[in-house]
């Protein structure tokens, strides 16, 4: 992701797309944690604030970048829906920021919170 | 139709009720789709709401209801499974919570009333990590709460509905002081709208201001109610103005034709009539006010289709074991489709949003064990892996993005191969076709780089906007200009329901004279909001 100016060069990290990309996930509606890449025994681990960008994976090749995200879902929505709405809000918020297009956004819904009174 | 708000509320009077909210909605239905801030037009905040709402009130449908906790549930189960789009999301889970503060009664009165909407704002702040205040979150939760303050001070489900929904409208008139974008729009939150609604013809049913907007509304939208009448037309449009009489419009309306309905009040008048020339009617209602939601249909060829269900009678098809399942923006396509040996087409309605039913009913019609779906849009894809999951059968999706990639893909189908390898030679298909999709863009703003103003002409080169122009002819000029031309052999324009034909061959023709290396075909797709639909491969 860099682009080239007369002056210079811009250069934005994979870790600096995550950020803008974790902001824009979890004001998704119906998304209530980022969760971890891996299961660990079958059992996704839910990320903690500060950690975000773990669940997310940032993949460029030459201007494609790809997206993949690793999220919990309130259960009781309709994950199709969310998980449309994940990708379309990530996907305006990182080509707002970055000025360069998203080839993919991936969702990866790694679990579903059962809320106490279910 | 209680006269006087009753104390207790039993099941018949709350499906009534929430009827009466979705049908307020309904009428108003294009009003807050013009709250949205986005420049394209499909997935609006009003159609998502009142789709979901009409899908719950679906579920409730054909049964006797002896308590409202039954009722409720099964209201908040079909919002589940219908639920479009974010504020359709949102409004299943205000009916889910909801339901859940009136679990185990069978009836409920102001302070259970209260209970439940706390809890349904509650559910609904569940759902989000960061909840946005200004968005309709902010004015369930201000309901909510003027109502559960009402009640402690005493008030009867007149008084509880009153203070919730004045809160409700005091709360959606602050939205542009919450959210930034909104006072630069210069509108309220959409989906705050949109609730407003619901809770307005709830609480008119409720005391008794609207005693006609209740059932026909639902009657006309459903088509089966088929009457012996003598005339061809089924016209159906709203007035929207100020000051509407109902009763000289139903008069005057009734001098066209038969089964007259005309239902409303000053601000919005739904006229629903059988005639021989619906241009009387129509012209009529033009000069009452603002008129809009304009369905016209000839009622003989309703008459035949009534007696075959449309579109979810699979036709025989050549290709033996394996059904295809298509989504289809347009009857022109629609055809298109089936002539390629698609089993079933669904149709994909003006926002292109079938629910995960509608795909899975269509996937059960069939008789193959196999199926393959083609979404032929982004939006399904997910809504067509999750009719994937709860299937019974054997199905695969190949992702089509775009009708012309669907297109493709079916071209590229082999009965002879299984079912891995058409999976494989199909979405290898889909990505060999370049889409342009041209459409006009309903809001001012700025997207992928390009200032677009509102009335503009857009053209989409596989979702992503490339070009933006005064004129049909320079957007697609400047569209076609940024391709890569050489690759392509043969253009398919598939020209949408507010395009003529001549139109299409004029353009065709045009586009064929600048690139005569280019083949060019002109297919009538009848596709809503996209003027056209041009595949290159």
């Amino acid at each position: 992701m860099s682009e080239n100016v007369t002056t210079g060069t811009i250069k934005v990290s994979p870790r600096a797309i995550a950020s803008i990309a974790s902001q824009a996930v979890l004001s998704c509606y119906g998304v209530v944690g980022m969760s971890s890449t891996r299961l660990v025994d079958g059992i996704a681990e839910v990320l903690q604030q500060g950690s975000y960008h773990r669940g997310i994976v940032v993949r460029r090749s030459e201007n494609r970048i790809t997206i993949d995200l690793y999220v919990v879902i309130e259960y009781g929505t309709r994950i199709s829906e969310v998980a449309q709405m994940i990708m379309q809000s990530v996907k305006f918020a990182v080509e707002k920021s970055l000025g360069m297009p998203v080839a993919e956004v991936n969702v990866h819904v790694q679990g579903l919170r059962i809320s106490s009174d279910d | 139709m209680p006269v006087n708000t009753p104390d207790l509320v039993g099941a018949a009077d709350l499906l009534s009720a929430l009827q009466a909210g979705y049908t307020w909605l309904e009428v108003h239905v294009a009003q807050v789709n013009a709250l949205n801030v986005f420049p394209v037009p499909d997935g609006d905040t009003g159609t998502n709401m009142a789709l979901t709402v009409r899908a719950a009130l679906d579920e409730a449908r054909g049964q006797e209801w002896t308590s409202v906790s039954e009722l409720a549930r099964a209201v908040a189960h079909g919002a589940l499974m219908g639920a479009r789009g974010n504020s359709g999301v949102i409004t299943s889970q205000i009916l889910r919570g909801f339901a859940r503060g009136l679990d185990g009664y069978k009836e409920f009165n102001a302070a259970q009333a209260a209970h439940a909407l706390s809890e349904a704002s509650a559910t609904a702040y569940k759902g989000v990590m960061k909840p946005v205040e200004g968005t309709i979150l902010t004015v369930v939760r201000e309901a909510a709460l003027a109502g559960t303050q009402a009640v402690a001070q005493g008030a009867d489900l007149a008084g509880w509905l009153t203070a919730s929904l004045q809160a409700a409208q005091h709360a959606l008139e602050q939205t542009p002081t919450q959210l930034p974008v909104l006072a630069e729009a210069g509108v309220v939150d959409a989906g705050g709208q949109g609730f407003v609604f619901l809770l307005e013809g709830i609480k008119r049913f409720m005391m008794g201001e609207t005693r006609e907007l209740v059932v026909p509304a639902m009657v006309i939208t459903e088509h089966h109610v088929l009457e012996d009448s003598t005339y061809n037309f089924d016209t159906q449009f709203i007035i929207h103005g100020q000051a509407l009489d109902v009763n000289a419009i139903r008069e005057r309306i009734a001098e066209f034709g038969d089964s007259v309905m005309v239902v409303g009040d000053e601000q919005a008048v739904k006229v629903h009539v059988h005639c021989d020339d619906p241009g009387l009617a129509l012209s009529y209602g033009i000069t009452q006010g603002r008129v809009t939601t304009v369905i016209i249909e000839n009622m003989q060829e309703q008459f035949e289709a009534f007696n075959q269900p449309p579109s979810i009678k699979p036709t025989e098809t050549a290709f033996g074991k394996v059904g295809i399942v298509a989504v289809a923006s347009g009857d022109g396509l629609a055809q298109v489709l089936t002539s390629l040996g698609v089993s079933v087409v669904v149709p994909g309605g003006q926002t292109m949003n079938p629910s995960t039913q509608d795909l899975l009913v269509a996937i059960d019609s069939l008789s193959q064990d196999e199926v393959i779906v083609l979404p032929n849009n982004p939006n399904i894809i997910l809504t067509a892996e999750q009719a994937k999951a709860i299937a019974s059968r054997q199905v695969v999706v190949v992702p089509s993005r775009t009708i012309p990639q669907g297109i493709a893909a079916l071209l590229a189908f082999n009965f002879q191969a299984d079912l891995d390898e058409n999976t494989a030679t199909m979405s290898e298909a889909c990505n060999n076709v370049e889409t342009i999709e041209v459409t006009r863009a309903v809001r001012t703003a700025q997207v992928n780089g390009f200032k677009v103003e509102e009335g503009q002409l857009i053209a989409l080169l596989n979702d992503d906007l490339t070009a933006v122009a005064d004129s049909m002819e320079q957007v697609i000029d400047e569209v076609m200009a940024k391709m890569d031309l050489d690759k392509y052999e043969l253009v398919t324009v598939y020209y949408g329901k507010d395009t003529t034909a001549e139109q299409a061959e004029a353009m065709a023709a045009d586009l064929q004279n600048k690139y005569p290396a280019l083949a060019v075909e002109v297919l009538d797709g009848g596709q809503a909001h996209y003027f056209y639909i041009i595949s290159l491969e």
